[in-house]
């Protein structure tokens, strides 16, 4: 049996693994958008001075990041989907459930990652640049836009950009719950075709792909964007 | 990536050329891929926590014919086939069934056993014919035959696929599904073990397909073929046959087949 990648690439099966590689893409991108705010939502409640939310925040982060992805889809898609309303579930179940799920999962997943990430960020910059600024007599809400945040940025892009890569290549775990994303799809062409070694070759290009674009926007970020001395 | 698959593209060339049943014979095991999951042809036994059934019955005869001991090993129904070609089992016994796309990659021994593929659906969706299903979601196991011979016969029907038969049954019970697709005999197991929610679910009378299931053995290899083809044959001769399908599937097993319908006599498609 001979290594031919045009079986896999061309007609149905091309299609079908194109299908998945958009959805991949998908997941990510609404995923991203949406882990972001939630996120820093997070971040903030770690950081408030008011202990119960600090502990609502820790305990969002330790309990979210220390179950694994798995765990989580499986969770959201057999056992979180059953509590609900019936009226709530029977239009979720006819609108793509298997997206849905994937998307609150790995959106809650990624979140408890990002949020250290934004935590640690802002904790970087020293006290007494706030203080500096509140003594230059900017108020509070200044002093963190003008001053701690700008700088923080650039500390929290690049973890936030690893991040992002390790996102991507968790959509791919989503194929369990019959999501029809780059994995599910290989998996189908798989059986399809018994091409095995040339549709995960074609998959794992695809997926070197995406991330090689993603680490290459965190350099070019780094590089124009550098850290500064506080 | 490039040095990974001329790894395996060796290994297999490798495996390839010395004859399979002498390296069975030499190291004296027989490694038979089973499903594990799927009642009665393979399954684990709740008191002896091993893995039984009618596929491994026969494995265990073909061992014994050979003359060697039984190793069983559990795989995934999207597995079995890349397993076998790479040589990590050196036979299916897992619900195979035998396709004519499938005799480009693997041999098939006589067949074992002749089924079809039916739909299972809920009784409030009032679907009672194949037809009504099309532009509805139904559900099945992925990597096996079910995807593609539902769409062959629902062309409009939109396909879910999860890694185990029991997860797409789940799905169905929480109403994520209409229908779900598997192997009748696997069905008619599902829904014995349904008990009172039986009430909820009806099979479709009509079948999507006629399959006949047979053992996966790898490519060109025509004495270990000829030895598992006379196993079998000497099993159906000798009335074992009969028997043993009669202890798995007869009316006092759970599936309750009145009699056989099938022989085990060849191993080409009709």
């Amino acid at each position: 049996m001979s290594v031919d990648l045009s079986i896999v690439l061309s007609g149905e099966f091309g299609e079908w693994l194109l299908r998945g590689f958009l959805l991949s893409i998908e997941l990510t991108l609404i995923t991203l958008v949406l882990a972001f705010p939630l996120a820093t939502f997070i971040a903030l409640l770690r950081l408030s001075p008011w202990k119960p939310l600090q502990g609502l925040g820790f305990a969002y982060v330790e309990g979210i990041r220390n179950v694994p992805l798995l765990a989580h889809l499986m969770f959201w898609y057999f056992g979180a989907t059953q509590l609900l309303p019936e009226g709530a579930r029977n239009w979720l179940y006819e609108h793509d459930a298997e997206t849905v799920c994937a998307i609150i999962a790995l959106t809650l997943y990624t979140a408890a990652f990002m949020a250290e990430d934004v935590r640690s960020g802002i904790r970087s910059i020293p006290s007494a640049q706030l203080e500096a600024a509140r003594a230059l007599g900017f108020g509070y809400l200044r002093s963190m836009r003008l001053v701690v945040l700008p700088q923080a940025v650039r500390i929290i892009v690049p973890p936030l950009i690893s991040q992002t890569l390790s996102l991507w290549k968790n959509t791919s775990i989503a194929t369990v719950i019959g999501t029809a994303e780059l994995m599910y799809q290989a998996q189908r062409v798989e059986t399809a075709t018994f091409r095995g070694a040339e549709t995960f070759a074609v998959t794992t290009v695809a997926y070197l792909a995406v991330s090689c674009v993603i680490t290459l926007i965190g350099v070019l970020y780094q590089r124009r964007y550098p850290v500064r001395a506080a | 990536m490039r040095i990974l698959l001329a790894l395996c593209l060796l290994l297999s060339a490798a495996a390839a050329q010395a004859d399979q049943l002498d390296t069975v014979k030499k190291k004296g095991d027989l490694i038979c891929g089973v499903l594990g999951t799927d009642e009665p042809n393979s399954f684990v036994d709740p008191k002896t926590r091993t893995i039984i059934g009618y596929e491994v019955d026969l494995c265990k005869a073909i061992a014994k014919k050979i003359g060697v001991k039984l190793t069983i090993k559990q795989l995934a129904v999207a597995a079995r086939i890349p397993e076998l070609q790479q040589g990590r089992v050196d036979i299916l016994a897992a619900a195979l069934t035998h396709t004519r796309e499938r005799e480009a990659v693997v041999d098939f021994s006589l067949t074992t056993f002749v089924t079809g593929q039916r739909v299972m659906v809920r009784k409030d969706s009032g679907i009672t014919q194949l037809s009504q299903l099309a532009g509805k979601r139904v559900v099945t196991v992925r990597g096996g035959t079910q995807e593609p011979n539902i769409r062959r016969a629902v062309p409009n029907v939109e396909v879910i696929t999860f890694e185990t038969a029991p997860q797409a049954l789940v799905a169905l019970q929480q109403r994520k599904a209409v229908g779900f697709v598997n192997d009748e005999v696997s069905l008619l197991d599902a829904y014995g073990k349904l008990g009172p929610a039986q009430k909820d679910f009806v099979l479709l009378e009509q079948s999507i397909s006629s399959e006949a299931l047979a053992l996966g053995l790898r490519k060109n290899e025509p004495a270990f073929k000829k030895v598992v083809d006379d196993t079998l044959r000497e099993l159906e001769k000798s009335g074992e046959a009969e028997r043993l399908f009669m202890y798995w599937y007869g009316p006092q097993s759970r599936l309750k087949y009145d009699k056989r319908h099938f022989r085990i006599e060849t191993d080409k498609l009709t």
